[in-house]
């Protein structure tokens, strides 16, 4: 478990167990604990001192390393960037706190173990003697093997003979014991910067005309394809910057529904996009540079078309599918999914045609031999009917709908589907569904509603669909 | 037209049946229906509970109908589900060998699997199909079932059906058609059936929730895992035939099914196993035999006279009801104990008898309390007597495996204990089918009891009219009591005399070489099978290693009988209140009871067991007790009116307690004499108490209890506190033959604590963990009795605390390696055995027992090396250079000393840090209280100590800081206890629940606490300190921990609760 202040302050430490800090404060507010988002924002927040150094390494999963060398004088000195990087910090809602001096060590000893601060040059071997062991950043065990020996401080150790020290605790804590005392330096390692996928072309001219830009976008498409094809992706989300010469800048987005590589696809998305854009494309003075970037990607498998050509429908229907979305928006193009559960309307859902297609086993089909149990085409709403029928559940014999009364030949059920009871409706009511025939050889789909007697005393009738 | 619904599951289908037994039966018995088959997925663990019900109604009825049978018949079987896709066959024994196949066949499904599991084969059923009446329900496709059903009618033939339900999905009727036809090709009828998985609809959404917590899905997600509607209900002869119309034949043929079952649970008469009996010898001759005989060795002067005339009647009464195997059975088992040196006592309604008595199986002398057997003896109770036996908790498994071996695998099995679903379990499992967050679970019940105040829901956050979380807490509610599964029970054993996994199937257990049967205690006792209790007791461990110290140290041999009685020092001792470590009398309530009853003799010892215990707490006897004892009351007896009875019908059952009923017998007496409770009555009063699914039915119970005994005349108040007793003792009943043996226990530990305090302690010690308090109360209570200990030493310790020669020839006890946290017995072992003379230096002892450096490095750690003038700072300093790993003997011989190095010149460790750390290392230390370190401060703030305290007028007001060493919250809530330490002693602390609201986290999170508040003095000199302010003191330890100071917002790690223990966490509730 770990806490923050509000929680400290009632006295609730990092590693009780939860049960424990219940038993303290039962009103807790407790969130699960998210590594993975931990990393994203450590990452997202190393990339964003990328504006103060391009050297950035990470220190533990709660703290950064930045070599500013040479880089102080750009924010006005190294207290103005100081206060720099902790304000905007804290005006991110973090606590902040930041310490600068001749070595990593040293300065990172400093911002967690005391109120932090510069040191001027030179100034480490006194700055840091104070602080408690634990500042040399080595592990809990020898902390405590030191703790033990009556060495707590750092000018516990600076001030002894080093030899004792190395054969017991080992050469690191002599290394890290310099770093922090300012006697020697390791430069940091920085992070890894995110490989993107972008490409960028600059025009000597700016350009105006549509058919250029969309030449050009062939062009960093095909230079894309390759960077992709690499790695073995495909671009599920494309991004067109184009840049104006008087400093505007134009967005265009365009999504995929599988791994997209071909330059010419891409190329022909973007080119339906920007002819039914609502607001065209405006040049002004034109565009100097363009850049594409694939934001999504995913690995693209590379399959063998089959003899019977299936895979290939499949790929003309997704090409429809993308051309259809690039051309009208996404959200309008759209195709049924198959939904679990009992109550027929909510058997099928409409969701976005580029999201992979649903499991076509989840639909509902009845055994071979066996005749289809629910309509194809349904009523939304039911339509409500008058029907006679024998109590409570029998098969009703003759109903009227649209003025038109239907004598029923022959009747199968009752299908009782019981309302969903976890949602809350109103008055949710059982349902006896019955597949009926009327002399003229017409199907029908009835349901009763509710259970006589038990749930209404004169339960409605509803035609839900008919059979083709 | 008559119909039985012949395939039911109850709530032993794990996760799929959403109703109990006995509602199925209650249920199928409303709607009219003339019988009920119940069928679980692969079990019979539920039949039981199925069928008491039904015996008691038959019963019932018989007598109000001139004995005419119930028309209502209940069948007992199995659902069998097969692992090979092969449909479900329901299966019910025809006869009592069609039960014994039935259980076989389950056992080797059983057997086949791990634990919980049940792999059965289509062939295993068609190789066991004898005396089997079998019905096979078909699949969704009725027609995949075809060739399994032909297969099956040759198998059984005669014996077989075809189930068939209606279950409103749509087809059904042509369903039915297909089914009838196949019936009529494989010549097998067909039988009307619902299949039903509850009892009436309303279930049908706990159903839902079941299947998801099976299925690990959400209901709004779950879709159509889900049935389609609320038909698997019991459904009624005019529903059933409606449905059926096109297949009436399918109803009649649930009477010949009916009619063809011919077993019934009560013809599983228990026999009991011949072992011990020589041959040519009935069982009740040998018995005798050995009786006398022993009774002989054991007077050789001549039995007494009241001995023997028990003995005689006792065994005229065995001899009348045929127990003598059963009392042969356990005397065989505590005789293979008594061999091999293993302590054991029995306990139980049969226990405290002169016959176990004289066969050594218990050690309360009949002379010195009054018999206890009556409970046995009565013969209305026509249940098997009952004994448990305790053996020493680190050598129980002996003796199991030893009944194992001795009665072998197919005749002995251990009882099942039935894991039901408990508030907490319960409404985690429905919130996460109802998707609700994890949270919930913790939070809604969190550490509190089992039930859902409102506020607690209110408190935790959650608006408890919140639809959601009401709906979870209904769900939970009504699947609290539910099995979820079942294991094996703590040692509980059936032992037959055929072959037992004919009687009832035997499953796997978790532990390795266990097996188990399917049937849990209250079943046994309903079916009226004999069980064997094997249980494990921490304290019996101890006597044992008492016992063995006396022996080598004292040269005294004793043994559990042997130890001398009516000792009056003993009893002054625990008048005291002196009673740490005892065992049963060390709790902080009986503690405090311990001067207010004054026991001073045997039978006072009884009662002190019995009587801090939630019946006669919640019954309010205690304090009626204690008034009449001490003579500021009268003993008189509740009399019932005159025409009612004579004024004294209650002497004989409360006199041994001054009119005060204190034991659970005593509660049920009650309910026969004052209220005339039949004894079947009564039986079922006791069940329905000890089951706690059965709350619901024991309001009927009260208002029986309590009209019956106001219309005779009792004083309402006496009745209602009577009754309030009962409940009490519901989960924890107490009867009388249990306190007896318990109390001899604790006879003899307070006797060896009072002569023996050093073996005494040393004893407990290395019993660890059991009792009630930590190794540094126990020390601490050694060296108040003037015991010396002396630290662990590396030239001295064993892995065990041994006792040592001290000044004057007093015993001293010397500390174990065992105390110190983290060290290794094998590593103990070496250093003992290679220690020779002693070791001079770390380095030789390094080298010589080849300990790698992580075991120096804790010894040094725990300074234990003082014997080389090493403190524990030089110690580690010197083990850390040490190589890491041990060398080679060889390589060890040759390495080069360790060269000079320059002086270091570490500062001197204060007394203060090693006090903290030896808390640290060991738990406790011998140098001083971390306490005495902060009482300067604390002086000067005028805070005083717990000897103060104690000496204060009552009424007092006082500030007191201490330890926290316990913390207890007693089941009603209304206050919290705690304990607290320092230098001088402890003091009890009362925070009333309003104030603990107001402080909790400052209860609950202290390690050191100060307390404002009010002494509270009892008559007997109790002494307790009501808190009305407290102040969380515990940062004041960390200052003691090192004197530098870590900067506030420094490294979180450096707070982490590892590295700032300084005192050992309390006992705490949660």
């Amino acid at each position: 478990m770990h806490v923050d202040q509000a929680a400290h302050r009632l006295g609730l430490v990092p590693g009780l167990t939860l049960a424990d800090a219940r038993a303290r404060v039962p009103e807790l507010w407790i969130e699960d604990d998210d590594p993975p988002a931990d990393s994203r924002l450590h990452a997202h927040l190393a990339q964003w001192c990328d504006r103060y150094t391009p050297l950035v390494g990470a220190d533990g999963a709660d703290g950064f390393l930045l070599d500013i060398t040479g880089c102080a004088h750009l924010f006005g000195g190294e207290e103005r960037l100081c206060a720099d990087v902790t304000g905007r910090l804290r005006g991110f809602g973090f606590h902040a706190r930041s310490a600068l001096a001749g070595t990593p060590e040293s300065a990172r000893a400093l911002a967690r173990f005391s109120p932090g601060g510069i040191v001027t040059e030179g100034g480490e071997a006194e700055a840091v003697r104070p602080l408690p062991v634990a500042a040399l950043g080595i592990a809990p065990d020898p902390v405590r093997a030191l703790a033990r020996a009556g060495l707590k401080t750092i000018a516990d150790l600076a001030d002894r003979p080093r030899a004792p020290l190395a054969a017991r605790f080992g050469a690191d804590l002599l290394d890290r014991l310099e770093g922090v005392l300012g006697e020697k330096i390791h430069p940091i390692s920085p992070r890894r910067p995110l490989v993107e996928k972008q490409v960028e072309q600059l025009f000597p001219e700016p350009i105006g005309r549509v058919e250029d830009m969309l030449a050009a976008l062939r062009d960093l498409a095909g230079r894309l394809a390759i960077l992709m094809e690499q790695d073995g992706e495909g671009g599920r989300l494309f991004e067109a910057a184009f840049f104006r010469a008087d400093g505007k800048v134009r967005r265009i987005a365009v999504s995929t529904a599988r791994p997209l590589r071909d330059p010419h696809l891409v190329a022909r998305l973007f080119s339906e996009r920007i002819e039914s854009l609502a607001d065209p494309l405006d040049p002004g003075f034109g565009f100097d540079s363009i850049r594409l970037a694939a934001l999504v990607r995913q690995v693209r498998r590379v399959a063998q078309a089959g003899l019977d050509g299936r895979e290939a429908a499949s790929e003309k229907l997704a090409e429809l599918v993308e051309h259809l979305a690039a051309r009208l928006g996404e959200e309008r193009i759209v195709r049924f999914a198959a939904q679990d559960s009992h109550i027929p309307e909510r058997t099928a859902c409409l969701c976005r045609a580029q999201t992979p297609p649903p499991d076509a086993s989840a639909w509902t089909c009845s055994a071979a031999g066996e005749p289809p149990l629910q309509p194809l085409r349904l009523f939304e709403p039911p339509q409500p009917v008058e029907a006679l029928a024998e109590v409570p559940d029998g098969a009703p014999m003759r109903f009227r709908w649209r003025r038109v009364t239907y004598e029923i030949a022959a009747a199968e059920g009752p299908e009782r589907i019981a309302p969903e009871w976890w949602r809350r409706e109103e008055k949710p009511l059982t349902r006896d569904y019955f597949r009926v025939e009327d002399r003229d050889g017409r199907r029908f789909w009835l349901y009763r509603e509710g259970l006589f007697g038990d749930e209404v005393e004169h339960p409605r009738w509803f035609l839900h669909g008919l059979f083709a | 037209m008559s119909c039985a619904e012949l395939v039911a599951a109850t709530n032993f289908s794990f996760l799929r049946g959403a109703s109990s037994g006995p509602d199925m039966v209650l249920r199928a018995v409303e709607l009219g229906l003339n019988g009920i088959g119940i069928a679980d997925r692969n079990t019979v663990a539920g039949v039981v509970r199925a069928f008491v019900p039904v015996r008691d109604a038959q019963v019932r009825y018989a007598r109000e109908n001139n004995g005419e049978a119930m028309p209502f018949k209940l069948l007992v079987g199995a659902r069998l589900a097969f692992c090979d896709g092969a449909p479900d066959v329901v299966a019910y024994p025809a006869d009592r060998d069609g039960w014994g196949q039935l259980c076989k066949l389950l056992t080797v499904g059983n057997l086949r699997g791990k634990k919980g599991e049940c792999v059965l084969r289509f062939d295993d059923l068609l190789a066991r199909a004898q005396g089997l009446l079998l019905v096979l329900m078909p699949p969704h496709n009725p027609r995949e079932a075809e060739p399994k059903l032909s297969e099956l009618a040759e198998a059984a033939p005669g014996a077989l059906w075809l189930g068939g339900a209606m279950h409103r999905h749509g087809s059904d009727r042509r369903r039915l058609a297909v089914l009838r036809d196949m019936a009529r090709r494989s010549r097998v009828p067909l039988l009307a059936t619902n299949d039903a998985l509850y009892a009436t609809p309303e279930q049908r959404p706990l159903q839902d929730v079941l299947t998801c917590i099976r299925e690990g899905l959400r209901v709004d997600s779950a879709g159509r895992v889900l049935e389609a509607n609320a038909e698997r209900h019991l459904k009624g002869p005019a529903e059933m035939a409606r449905l059926f119309r096109d297949a009436p034949e399918a109803i009649e043929e649930t009477q010949h099914l009916l009619a063809r079952c011919e077993f019934s649970l009560s013809e599983l008469k228990y026999d009991y196993p011949e072992e011990p009996v020589p041959p040519g010898k009935t069982p009740q001759q040998h018995l005798e035999d050995i009786t006398w005989r022993r009774a002989h060795l054991r007077y050789p002067g001549g039995i007494p006279p009241k001995t023997e005339r028990l003995l005689r009647e006792e065994l005229a009464f065995i001899a009348d009801s045929d127990y003598a195997r059963y009392f042969l059975t356990i005397h065989d088992i505590v005789r293979f104990a008594d061999d091999r040196g293993i302590l054991c006592q029995g306990r139980g309604s049969a226990a405290n008898s002169a016959v176990c008595f004289i066969l050594g199986i218990t050690n309360v002398d009949p002379e010195e309390i009054d018999l206890l057997f009556a409970r046995f003896m009565s013969k209305e109770r026509d249940e098997p007597p009952d004994i448990d036996v305790d053996f020493e908790h680190e050598r129980r498994e002996e003796v199991i495996q030893h009944i194992y071996q001795r009665y072998g695998r197919h005749r002995a099995g251990i009882a099942a204990t039935v894991i039901s679903y408990r508030p907490r379990s319960a409404i985690r499992d429905v919130g996460k089918a109802l998707g609700l967050t994890e949270d919930l679970a913790s939070t809604v019940w969190g550490s509190w009891g089992d039930n859902l105040p409102d506020n607690q829901v209110r408190q935790a956050g959650f608006l408890e009219q919140n639809p959601e979380i009401r709906r979870a807490v209904d769900f939970a509610n009504q699947l609290m009591g539910f099995p979820r599964h079942l294991s094996q029970h703590v040692g509980g054993f059936i032992l037959t005399r055929g072959r037992l996994d004919e009687t009832v199937p035997i499953g796997n257990a978790a532990m390795a070489d266990r097996t188990f049967i399917e049937w849990d205690r209250d079943d046994i006792d309903a079916l009226g099978l004999l069980k064997v209790d094997v249980l494990a007791l921490g304290m019996l461990t101890c006597l044992r290693k008492a016992l063995d110290l006396l022996k080598t140290h004292c040269g005294k041999e004793h043994s559990l009988s042997s130890i001398p009685r009516r000792d009056a020092a003993v009893y002054d001792m625990l008048c005291r209140g002196d009673s740490i470590g005892v065992f049963q009398v060390e709790s902080r309530a009986q503690i405090n009871m311990l001067p207010r009853l004054k026991p001073k003799e045997f039978y006072d010892l009884v009662i002190q067991v019995a009587i801090v215990r939630p019946g006669p707490i919640q019954g309010d006897m205690v304090h009626p007790y204690l008034r009449r004892r001490s003579g500021a009351e009268n003993v008189t007896y509740p009399a019932p009116s005159p025409e009612h009875g004579p004024a004294d019908e209650l002497v004989q059952v409360l006199g041994k307690t001054k009119g005060v009923p204190l034991f659970q017998e005593q509660a049920m007496r009650l309910a026969i004499v004052a209220a005339k409770f039949t004894s079947e009555e009564a039986n079922q009063l006791r069940r329905a108490m000890a089951t706690f699914r059965h709350v619901g039915t024991i309001q009927t119970f009260r208002d029986k209890m309590v009209e019956g005994m106001t219309r005779r005349g009792y004083d309402r108040g006496f009745a209602e506190r009577c009754f309030a007793q009962i409940e009490g003792f519901g989960s924890y009943g107490f009867p009388e033959s249990h306190a007896a043996s318990f109390a001899h226990l604790v006879y003899v530990s307070s006797w060896i604590k009072c002569h023996h305090p050093a073996v005494f302690a040393c004893a407990l010690l290395n019993s660890q963990p059991m009792g009630f308090y930590a190794p540094a109360q126990i020390v601490r209570d050694a060296r108040e009795h003037g015991v010396e200990v002396r630290a662990a030493d590396l030239n001295a310790s064993h892995w065990d605390n041994t006792l040592e020669e001290g000044e004057g020839g007093v015993l001293a006890l010397r500390l174990g390696f065992r105390q110190i946290d983290g060290f290794r017995e094998d590593w103990a072992e070496r250093l003992v055995t290679r220690r020779g003379l002693g070791f001079p230096d770390l380095e030789s002892c390094a080298r010589r027992a080849g300990l790698p450096r992580r075991a120096l490095e804790i010894l040094a750690d725990a300074d234990a090396c003082r014997s080389l003038g090493l403190d524990r700072r030089e110690a580690a300093w010197i083990v850390r250079r040490l190589p890491g790993e041990p060398l080679p003997l060889f390589a060890a011989a040759d390495a080069a000393e360790l060269g000079e190095e320059p002086q270091v010149n570490l500062p001197a460790m204060p007394l203060a840090e090693h006090v903290v750390t030896d808390y640290q290392t060991t738990r406790l230390s011998l140098k001083a209280h971390p306490m005495s370190f902060l009482r300067g401060r604390y002086r000067g703030e005028g805070l005083c100590d717990c000897r103060e305290v104690s000496a204060r007028r009552d009424g007092a007001w006082v500030r007191l800081a201490g330890v926290v060493l316990v913390r207890q919250r007693p089941g009603n809530g209304n206050a919290v206890f705690m304990t607290l330490e320092d230098e001088t002693g402890i003091t009890n602390v009362v925070i009333w629940a309003r104030l603990f609201q107001q402080f909790r986290r400052e209860v609950m999170a202290s390690r050191l606490i100060e307390v404002h508040g009010g002494v509270q003095r009892s008559p007997e000199g109790g002494v307790h300190l009501v808190a009305r302010r407290v102040i969380d003191r515990s940062s004041d330890l960390h200052h003691l921990a090192d004197s530098g100071s870590i900067s506030e917002g420094g490294d979180r790690a450096a707070h982490h609760p590892r590295n700032v223990r300084i005192i050992p966490k309390s006992r705490d509730f949660h």
